[in-house]
C-alpha cells in the first residue's frame, strides 16, 4: 500500500468500500434466491395467470323440429359488440360514454350504466354492449381497435323461433341464467355460471341438457391490453342435440287458427294420438313471442314488452293446456260413465236412469236442461241428459268418484314433458277441506260433481288423456312431445383432455301404458254413445264430416250461476273427442274460455282440426247423404 | 492529450477488466434483444458498445493525469451540458427532460456524462492534498463542486441520476481521511431522506414518484394496475424465471407480452432473470463483484492520489447503481430510473461507463510509473 504513508489508514478504508459493496450484492444475491427459487412457481404461475385467457366459443343449442322435419327452432348467428373490463380499469366512464354512443348508436344512459358495472366486476370478465350488432357497428368496431382495446367482436348464435306465438307454450324460450338459479345448488352443481344462456319454460326448459351444447374455448396469450397476440389452443363446441318432437306443424296451425277464430280468443286446442301418447298439438291463447324475451331482454322496449306479458291479466305467458283448470261440465261425463259400468253401478244391459227432468236434493231441485225420459247410457251421452248423471253420481258415491278420479289420473298430473304442470282438482281433494269447513261432505256436492261442476275443475291435458284412453280400449299413455333426439359425434380425440364424447341419440321411452279396466261392450256402448254426439244427432250434430266418424262429447261449464252467466262470466265451451270411432289415430280436445255453448264453440274448432287432419291425408270429405241417419 | 504508450506500458494494460466489461455488456446486448427481439435497441447497443470502445481505447491510452490537470475545463464543459438540457436544445423522453440534442452529435444523457467530470475534478482538488485529517474548508469546497452538476440535474429535474452522484462525494470524502467517520456516514444516511424529503416540499418529487416509493414498503396488496403495478410486474417476471430461465420462450416472455415495462433500460436485470434464471442472474451478479475487486485491487496499486480516487469514485457509483437497479427491480427499493452499468440499452449509459473503465485502465496502466 503506496500511500499508507499517511495516518489515515486508507488501505483499511478502501477495503471497507469494497466489504459495503460486497454485503450489498450479497443482498441482492439472498433476494434473488427468494423471488426465483423458493417463490418461483408462484410468480410463474401469476406471469400464466395474466397472458393466458379462455375465451369462450358458445356452442349451439340443439334445433327443434316437428314429426315431419319441419324447423320449430333453431339458432341464426348473430355477433355482439362485448365489452372488456381489463383494458378499461383506469379509464374513466367519462371518456368512453359518448364515443361508444355515437359510434354504435346507443343511448348514452344505457351506456354509462353498462360501463360501470363491468368496471365493478373481475378481471377478465366481459359484458355485452350491444346485441344484434349491425355490419356498420361492426366495422366501427374493427376501425376503432386501437383507440378503443376493450371492445371486440363476438359471433353468438341467438335462438330463433320462426312461428313466433304460435307453440310459444310448448316451446318456452331461453334466457341467461337468473342469479336466483345461479345460487341453488341444483344449478351450482352442473356447473353454470352467469351469462350462461339456459331453457325457460317449455320444451327449452324440459329438455335443456341435452338441447344445450357444450361450449368450446380459444386459449389465447394476450398482452398487458388483453389484446390476443396469439393462439395457443382450441376446444370446439359440440352443439346440443336436436330435437324431433311429435308435433305436427299444419294440426298445430290448424288449432291456432281455430283457436284465433273464437270470440274470445281465450282457451286451449290440443291434439294427441290416443294409441301411444304423441301431442299432435297444443295450442294456447292468448299466446307470446318468445324471440322478445331471447332478443329484448336488453333494450328498453323489449323489457317493457316483457313487463306487460307478466302483468296482463289475460296471462299470456301461461299454457292453459297443462296449467289452467277449469270445471270440465258435461265432458266429465265420459270417465263418469266409465266409472258406472266398472263399478257396477249400471250394466250394459241395465243402464237405464231416470232424467226427471232434474233432481231434488233436500230442499233443493237440480234441473236437467231437457226432458230425456229415462235414457239409456248411450243416449244420455248423446243428449247429454244432467238429470241421468245426477243420479249415477249418487249412485257411485263420492267414494266411487273418488275411485275414478285415481282411476283416470285425475289426481296426479299427466307425466307430460313440459315443466310447471298442474294437478287438477277433483272431490278427492276437495273432500278434507269441504269436510273441515262444513262438517260433512253434502249430496249436492256429489250431484254437482256427476255433471263436473262445483269440486270438479281439471286441466285439459289431464283430460284429454282420459277421453283417449276410453278410445283405445282403456290404454292410458303418458302424453309427450319428445319423439327423437339425434346423436352429435364427439369433439376431439379419445384420450384428449378436452375430448367431448359423443352423445347417442334416442327416442321417447314409454313407459307402461295404464289400463283402465273395461269390457269390450262396456267400452262400445260409450262409444256408441259419442259417437252420436257428432253422427246420431247429439249435441255437437252440426261439425258431423261424413265418411270420418268423431267421437266426442261436448261440455259447457258453468262460471257462474245461471243468469249471472252474460259477458265475461259466459261459459266455458268444451269438446273433447277422437277419431275414427271405432279405430282412433287422433284425439282432440278445445276449450274456449266465456264463450258459451260447447257444441257451438268448441265443436266447430276441433273440426277444423279434424279437416287439417284429413287434408293431410289427402282424404276429401264425403258428400253428405245420409245426415243424421243413425243413432 | 495521447500519450506514447511504451511497450511496457501494453504490457501492463488491464486486460482482465477490459475483457470482463466487454463481456459484461456483451450479456447485456444479447438480454436486450432477449427484453424486445423484434425491436432494434440491441443491434442500437451494439453500435454503442463499438462507439464506447473506441472512447475506452483512447481513455485507456491517455495519461489519466494530463486529463486530471485539465478537469476544470472538462468540468465547465460538462456543467455547459446540463444546463442545455434545460434550454431550448433539451429533449423530453418518456416525460422525462433529461436529453440534450446537438446537430452532428445527435441525441444523449448530459447527467450521464456529468459524472466522469465532477470525479476528475474532485480528485483533483482531493488529490492535491497532503493528508491529515479533512478540514471544514475543504469538504465545503468539495460540496461546491458537487453542488454545480447536482443543482441542474435537479432542475431537470431527475432525481434517479442525481441519487447517483451522491455516493461518490461521500467515498471521496471518506477515502480523504474525513475526521468523524461515523459523523460521515450518518451524512450519507441522513442525506437520502433529506433529499426526498425537500424533494417532496419542493414539489420536485412528483405525485407518482412517491406512489412508486411506498408500494415498496408492501406491494402485494397495493393496486396491481396502478402505482404498484410496476414493482409488481418485475417481481412476477423475476420468479418467473426460476432457476435456469425460461430458455428462449421469449414469444410468451414478461416484456414482449409489454406486461413488463421499460424492459431493455431501466428493467433489464428482470429480463436477465426471466431469461437465464437464477443461474444466470448469479453468474452476473459474481462478473460484477469480479470486476468492482480490480478496481478496489487497482486502487490500492496505484501510486498516487488523485488516480485512486478516481478509481475507488467509480467503483462506487457503479456499486451504487447496480444495487439501486436491481433492488428496484427485485421488489424492495423504489423505481426510480437508474440504469444497470454496462447492461442498460442507452448509448450515453454504455458511453459513459466505458469512459470511466477507460479511466480506471489508464490509472492501472500507468501504477508502477512515477
Amino acid at each position: 500500500m503506496k500511500l499508507n504513508e499517511h495516518s489515515q489508514n486508507l488501505g483499511g478504508r478502501i477495503i471497507t468500500i469494497q466489504v459495503v459493496a460486497f454485503v450489498l450484492l450479497a443482498i441482492l444475491g439472498a433476494r434473488l434466491y427468494y423471488l426465483q427459487v423458493v417463490r418461483g412457481d408462484y410468480f410463474s404461475e401469476r406471469a400464466e395467470n395474466q397472458r393466458i385467457r379462455l375465451i369462450p366459443i358458445p356452442a349451439p343449442r340443439g334445433a327443434i323440429f316437428d314429426r315431419n322435419g319441419k324447423i320449430l327452432v333453431d339458432s341464426r348467428p348473430t355477433f355482439n359488440v362485448v365489452l372488456s373490463n381489463e383494458p378499461i380499469k383506469g379509464i374513466e366512464v367519462d371518456d368512453r360514454v359518448d364515443e361508444y354512443a355515437k359510434g354504435l348508436s346507443l343511448e348514452p344512459l344505457y351506456v354509462r350504466e353498462r360501463l360501470v358495472s363491468i368496471k365493478k366486476q373481475n378481471d377478465f370478465e366481459t359484458l355485452v354492449l350491444k346485441d344484434n350488432a349491425s355490419m356498420q357497428d361492426i366495422a366501427w368496431v374493427e376501425s376503432h381497435l386501437l383507440e378503443f382495446p376493450e371492445l371486440r367482436v363476438e359471433l353468438q348464435p341467438q335462438r330463433f323461433y320462426p312461428h313466433g306465438t304460435s307453440m310459444a307454450h310448448v316451446l318456452g324460450y331461453v334466457g341467461e341464467i337468473s342469479p336466483k338459479q345461479l345460487e341453488s345448488d341444483e344449478y351450482r352443481q352442473k356447473g353454470f355460471r352467469p351469462g350462461d344462456i339456459i331453457g325457460k319454460g317449455g320444451l327449452e326448459q324440459y329438455y335443456d341438457e341435452f338441447l344445450r351444447g357444450t361450449p368450446g374455448y380459444r386459449k389465447v396469450i394476450v398482452d398487458s391490453r388483453g389484446r390476443v397476440q396469439s393462439e395457443i389452443g382450441k376446444v370446439e363446441p359440440q352443439s346440443g342435440q336436436d330435437l324431433i318432437t311429435t308435433i305436427d306443424l299444419d294440426l298445430q296451425n290448424a288449432a291456432e287458427q281455430q283457436l284465433a277464430a273464437t270470440p274470445t280468443k281465450r282457451g286451449t286446442i290440443i291434439s294427441m294420438d290416443p294409441n301411444n301418447g304423441e301431442m299432435l298439438a297444443m295450442a294456447s291463447l292468448p299466446s307470446f313471442d318468445p324471440n322478445i324475451f331471447v332478443q329484448g331482454s336488453k333494450t328498453k322496449e323489449g323489457r317493457k314488452q316483457i313487463a306487460a306479458y307478466w302483468q296482463d291479466p289475460q296471462r299470456p305467458l301461461y299454457n292453459r293446456a297443462i296449467q289452467g283448470r277449469y270445471p270440465p261440465g258435461s265432458t266429465w261425463k265420459i270417465p263418469e260413465s266409465v266409472a258406472g259400468l266398472e263399478q257396477g253401478a249400471i250394466t250394459v244391459a241395465h243402464s237405464n236412469l231416470a232424467c226427471g227432468g232434474g233432481i231434488q236434493v233436500g230442499n233443493k231441485f237440480t234441473r236437467c236442461m231437457g226432458n230425456h225420459g229415462s235414457p239409456r247410457l248411450d243416449a244420455a251421452i248423446t243428449h247429454s241428459c244432467d238429470g241421468y248423471y245426477y243420479r249415477l253420481a249418487l249412485k257411485l258415491g263420492i267414494e266411487g268418484i273418488t275411485e275414478m278420479v285415481e282411476q283416470f289420473d285425475y289426481d296426479k298430473v299427466s307425466g307430460i314433458d313440459l315443466p310447471n304442470e298442474k294437478i287438477s282438482q277433483t272431490p278427492k281433494s276437495w273432500r278434507p277441506i269441504v269436510e273441515k269447513r262444513e262438517g260433512k261432505w253434502s249430496d249436492i256436492r256429489t250431484v254437482y260433481s256427476g255433471i263436473g261442476q262445483d269440486t270438479v275443475v281439471i286441466t285439459p291435458i289431464s283430460h284429454l288423456r282420459a277421453i283417449a284412453s276410453v278410445g283405445v280400449h282403456g290404454q292410458m299413455y303418458v302424453p309427450h312431445f319428445m319423439k327423437e333426439f339425434k346423436s352429435v359425434s364427439p369433439v376431439g380425440e379419445e384420450g384428449d383432455p378436452n375430448y367431448i364424447p359423443g352423445r347417442q341419440g334416442f327416442t321417447f321411452q314409454h313407459p307402461e301404458a295404464k289400463l283402465i279396466p273395461m269390457t269390450a261392450e262396456q267400452n262400445e256402448m260409450i262409444v256408441r254413445g259419442m259417437w252420436g254426439v257428432v253422427n246420431g244427432g247429439g249435441t255437437a250434430a252440426a261439425i258431423r264430416i261424413p265418411g270420418f266418424d268423431i267421437a266426442g262429447k261436448t261440455g259447457t261449464a258453468q262460471v257462474a250461476e245461471l243468469g249471472k252467466d252474460v259477458g265475461g262470466k259466459k261459459d266455458h265451451a268444451w269438446f273433447v273427442s277422437f277419431a275414427p270411432a271405432n279405430k282412433p289415430e287422433i284425439a282432440v280436445l278445445a276449450l274456449v274460455e266465456n264463450v258459451g255453448f260447447g257444441g257451438s264453440f268448441a265443436a266447430p274448432a276441433v273440426k277444423g282440426v279434424y279437416e287439417a287432419y284429413l287434408a293431410k291425408k289427402g282424404i276429401q270429405p264425403q258428400a253428405d247423404t245420409d245426415e243424421g241417419a243413425k243413432q | 492529450m495521447v500519450a506514447i504508450i511504451e511497450k511496457r506500458e501494453i504490457r501492463d494494460f488491464d486486460w482482465l477488466t477490459t475483457v470482463l466489461a466487454i463481456a459484461i455488456a456483451s450479456f447485456g446486448v444479447w438480454q436486450i434483444h432477449n427484453a424486445l427481439p423484434t425491436e432494434s435497441y440491441w443491434t442500437k447497443q451494439i453500435f454503442g458498445l463499438v462507439v464506447a470502445l473506441i472512447a475506452f481505447a483512447i481513455v485507456a491510452v491517455s495519461d489519466y493525469r494530463r486529463i486530471i490537470d485539465a478537469a476544470p475545463i472538462i468540468y465547465v464543459v460538462g456543467l455547459v451540458l446540463l444546463f442545455l438540457v434545460l434550454t431550448p436544445f433539451g429533449v423530453e423522453v418518456n416525460g422525462q427532460r433529461a436529453w440534450v440534442r446537438l446537430p452532428l452529435v445527435g441525441q444523449f444523457q448530459p447527467s450521464e456524462f456529468a459524472k466522469i467530470p465532477t470525479i476528475l475534478m474532485l480528485a483533483k482538488y482531493f488529490g492535491a492534498r497532503k493528508g491529515g485529517a479533512l478540514q471544514i474548508r475543504e469538504v465545503m469546497i468539495g460540496a461546491l463542486i458537487m453542488a454545480g452538476p447536482l443543482g441542474l440535474i435537479m432542475l431537470e429535474p431527475d432525481i434517479g441520476q442525481a441519487i447517483t452522484y451522491i455516493p461518490i462525494f461521500a467515498a471521496v470524502l471518506f477515502l480523504s481521511a474525513i475526521k468523524y467517520v461515523i459523523a460521515g456516514l450518518l451524512a450519507v444516511v441522513v442525506l437520502v431522506p433529506t433529499a426526498w424529503y425537500v424533494g417532496v416540499k419542493s414539489g420536485k418529487i412528483k405525485r407518482y414518484q412517491q406512489e412508486r416509493v411506498n408500494v415498496v414498503l408492501d406491494p402485494d396488496s397495493a393496486d396491481p394496475r396502478g402505482f404498484g403495478y410496476h414493482t409488481v410486474q418485475s417481481m412476477i417476471t423475476v420468479g418467473k424465471g426460476g432457476l435456469s430461465g425460461i430458455r428462449g420462450e421469449t414469444e410468451t416472455s414478461q416484456s414482449v407480452l409489454k406486461f413488463l415495462p421499460e424492459p431493455q433500460t431501466d428493467f433489464i436485470f428482470a429480463v436477465t432473470a426471466e431469461n437465464t434464471g437464477f443461474i444466470g442472474c448469479v453468474s452476473l451478479l459474481l462478473a460484477y463483484a469480479l470486476l468492482l475487486s480490480r478496481l478496489v485491487a487497482g486502487a490500492r496499486e496505484v501510486s498516487d492520489r488523485q488516480g485512486m480516487l478516481v478509481i475507488m469514485s467509480i467503483a462506487t457509483a457503479m456499486t451504487f447503481q447496480i444495487f439501486m437497479n436491481i433492488g428496484m427491480t427485485l421488489g424492495f427499493l423504489p423505481v426510480i430510473g437508474v440504469p444497470l452499468p454496462l447492461m442498460s440499452a442507452g448509448l450515453s449509459a454504455i458511453l459513459s461507463t466505458f469512459i470511466a473503465i477507460g479511466f480506471v485502465v489508464s490509472v492501472r496502466m500507468r501504477r508502477f510509473v512515477n
